[in-house]
């Protein structure tokens, strides 16, 4: 799940980078508008999390610009101006959550994951599939209720193909959403997370469809 | 000036007519007295002129009947009794009255005495008057008590002033009824304001408002309004003030939440340090909101001489650690012993918050160089940095409270120029940004009036 923090203040975001990255998400740091409209031009993101008081491009103008181009990407507002009328500013612009600062890390994490299960039509935590049950706040993975060993990249490249079911994902799409712009990925990484979680959960799961990617095949 | 206009006026006007009519009432009892003078005169030669044509025995029987010269108006509260001696040729007593005072009687009569003598006799005033009638060989004396004319004077004087007694409290009263319902627009300001809350600094209704009064009104709507200016300038400073601390306690909050959920004690310590980062600028930022609110008070310290450069050295000395943490070289240049006549401790706050902004937002490696000039006009204080400078369009509000220059990734107040600007204008100095170092970056020019004469207190 790839992120796009947007926060001008040095301290505020690097809490809240390291905060969503210990959630699991995978965390880009725009440090104000332009350099976020850039990020939203070159990168497909699941989740935007958005400043308001912003230097070179207000907030509330990118909120504009994104949305201008029909991008529907979920936006989750924190900005110190928080009285209803800035909300309801807010949310009419098209935001879809509004955070008040100062605010609470868990809360902020919490209100992440809602938009993005929403995002992809799920209105619990857990994504149930077959006989799996995968929590991704937690990186639990159980099968018939005994939990199963997998790191946290392996779980996130799960819930990405779980999250996707029946769209085959390249390899490139899935380095995109596990690793954020300072982190080095290895060529290989992906196919290794791929043939761990055969390896753990089964040969059947995951299908490869030569020269596109990934997939996890719907339920019928 | 005090007390109640009310009274003030009541005693104006009150004083100033009894004033007036008491000098009315002087002029018309002289007049009067004088006008009753001539006419007893007339009447006594009159009385004179009768006796002479008066037969002899006719003069006796008028001696035992009495001559008596009553008011003509019927009035009788006086009695004006008239005494006189009729003497012959050879100064033989023909008739004279039984009251005549015996002094007068002994006198021999005077062929100089005239009409309108006044003599004295038996310690009593008389007026006389003397006839001699040289064809009948008689000569006349006629004598009226002088009090009788003071008493007559005495009673006109009653009769004008009585009149006037009475309309004094009358006056009084209408004056007082008067002057009340005139200064009723008065009272009636007082309980509009009285009644109003402390919220409402709405102008006064001013159509039914008297000439006399308006002035007042004006001056208070015009206290409003700026009161009001005030109170809304404070209110949005509170709330920005209040967004602006939110920020770091965000940031403090966010990072002690990290510090307590990793698990990892490189990160946690991290954390912790940028926690005590955010304290340090919350301390910042309420330090910089106090200076300006002591600025807004606006309590002049005493003034005295300043040596610009020498407050400039201390600056450059006090902030050389901060500059080469960052690699920026600061220098001083210009001339020396610049003075100018300011509050010593302010000069040191602007120069302070100039060359933090210059180092703040100055480029690594770059230079920072404050320069103190002297020249006919005024006394010029400059400081420019070679970083990436300020647009046009972000420099006219770089003296805005809260505003930070675009593209800063530099977590200050947002007050340091608006401080800056603060103190320049109680110094009645005048501040422009212009371009820095060769063109680049940003330089703020702090002009000082050099007719602020060293000599003056």
């Amino acid at each position: 799940m790839r992120v796009l923090l947007v926060e001008d203040d040095d301290l505020i975001g690097s809490g809240v980078e390291e905060g969503l990255r210990d959630a699991g998400m995978t965390v880009d740091w725009a440090h104000d508008g332009r350099e976020a409209m850039l990020a939203l031009t070159t990168t497909e993101y699941e989740l935007v999390v958005l400043d308001l008081g912003l230097p070179k491009l207000s907030g509330t103008e990118l909120l504009d610009w994104l949305r201008g181009r029909r991008d529907d990407t979920p936006v989750l507002v924190m900005t110190a101006r928080d009285t209803v009328a800035d909300r309801v500013g807010g949310l009419t612009a098209g935001a879809d959550d509004y955070l008040g600062k100062p605010f609470d890390l868990t809360e902020l994490i919490a209100r992440c994951r809602a938009l993005l299960r929403r995002a992809h039509g799920r209105s619990v935590e857990t994504i149930e599939y077959q006989d799996l049950s995968v929590d991704p706040s937690t990186f639990t993975v159980t099968r018939n209720g005994l939990r199963q060993p997998l790191t946290s990249r392996e779980c996130a490249v799960l819930v990405e193909l779980l999250t996707h079911q029946g769209t085959p994902l390249s390899r490139a799409r899935l380095e995109e959403s596990l690793y954020g712009w300072q982190e080095e990925v290895e060529s290989n990484a992906i196919e290794v997370h791929v043939s761990n979680l055969r390896k753990k959960l089964g040969p059947g799961l995951i299908r490869t469809i030569r020269g596109v990617g990934y997939v996890v095949e719907k339920t019928s | 000036m005090t007390g109640s206009i009310r009274q003030r006026l009541m005693l104006l006007v009150l004083a100033s007519v009894s004033v007036v009519w008491v000098a009315a009432l002087v002029s018309s009892y002289r007049q009067a007295v004088h006008e009753a003078g001539e006419w007893d005169d007339a009447r006594i030669e009159q009385a004179a002129r009768t006796l002479t044509l008066v037969d002899t025995n006719d003069l006796a029987a008028l001696t035992e009947d009495g001559f008596h010269a009553s008011d003509d108006d019927g009035d009788d509260d006086l009695s004006r009794r008239l005494l006189y001696e009729v003497r012959d040729a050879e100064g033989r007593l023909l008739a004279a009255s039984p009251g005549l005072p015996r002094a007068a009687a002994k006198e021999p009569p005077s062929s100089q005495a005239a009409a309108g003598a006044v003599a004295k006799y038996d310690s009593l005033k008389w007026n006389t008057y003397v006839l001699h009638d040289a064809a009948r060989g008689r000569s006349v004396r006629v004598f009226e008590r002088s009090d009788s004319r003071t008493d007559l004077g005495a009673g006109v004087a009653r009769r004008i002033a009585k009149p006037l007694a009475y309309a004094l409290p009358v006056l009084a009263l209408l004056i007082w009824v008067g002057i009340g319902s005139s200064l009723a627009p008065l009272k009636t300001l007082s309980r509009a304001i009285g009644a109003r809350n402390a919220g409402n600094l709405d102008p006064i209704d001013m159509r039914r408002t008297p000439a006399e009064v308006r002035p007042l009104v004006d001056a208070l709507n015009v206290l409003f309004s700026r009161l009001r200016g005030s109170l809304d300038r404070e209110r949005a400073f509170t709330a920005d003030a209040a967004h602006e601390l939110k920020s770091p306690l965000a940031a403090i909050k966010v990072q002690a939440q990290v510090a307590l959920t990793t698990r990892d004690p490189a990160k946690q310590r991290l954390a912790m340090q940028r926690v005590v980062e955010g304290v340090d600028r919350s301390t910042h930022l309420a330090d910089q909101l106090l200076l300006l609110a002591r600025l807004d008070e606006g309590v002049p310290a005493p003034a005295s001489t300043v040596e610009l450069d020498a407050v400039a050295r201390e600056c450059i000395a006090a902030h050389e650690a901060n500059a080469s943490s960052k690699g920026i070289g600061l220098v001083l240049n210009g001339d020396t012993h610049v003075t100018t006549l300011a509050e010593p401790a302010l000069v040191r706050i602007l120069l302070d918050n100039l060359v933090d902004n210059a180092i703040k937002y100055g480029e690594t490696g770059g230079c920072v160089e404050v320069v103190t000039r002297l020249t006919s006009e005024a006394t010029l204080l400059l400081v420019r940095d070679n970083g990436p400078g300020v647009s046009e369009q972000d420099r006219l509000r770089l003296s805005d409270r809260f505003f930070r220059g675009g593209g800063s990734r530099q977590s200050g107040s947002g007050l340091g120029l608006s401080i800056v600007a603060r103190i320049v204008a109680r110094l009645e100095g005048h501040l422009t940004y212009t371009s820095g170092i060769d063109g680049r970056g940003l330089g703020v020019e702090v002009r000082f009036p050099v007719t602020r004469s060293p000599s003056s207190p």
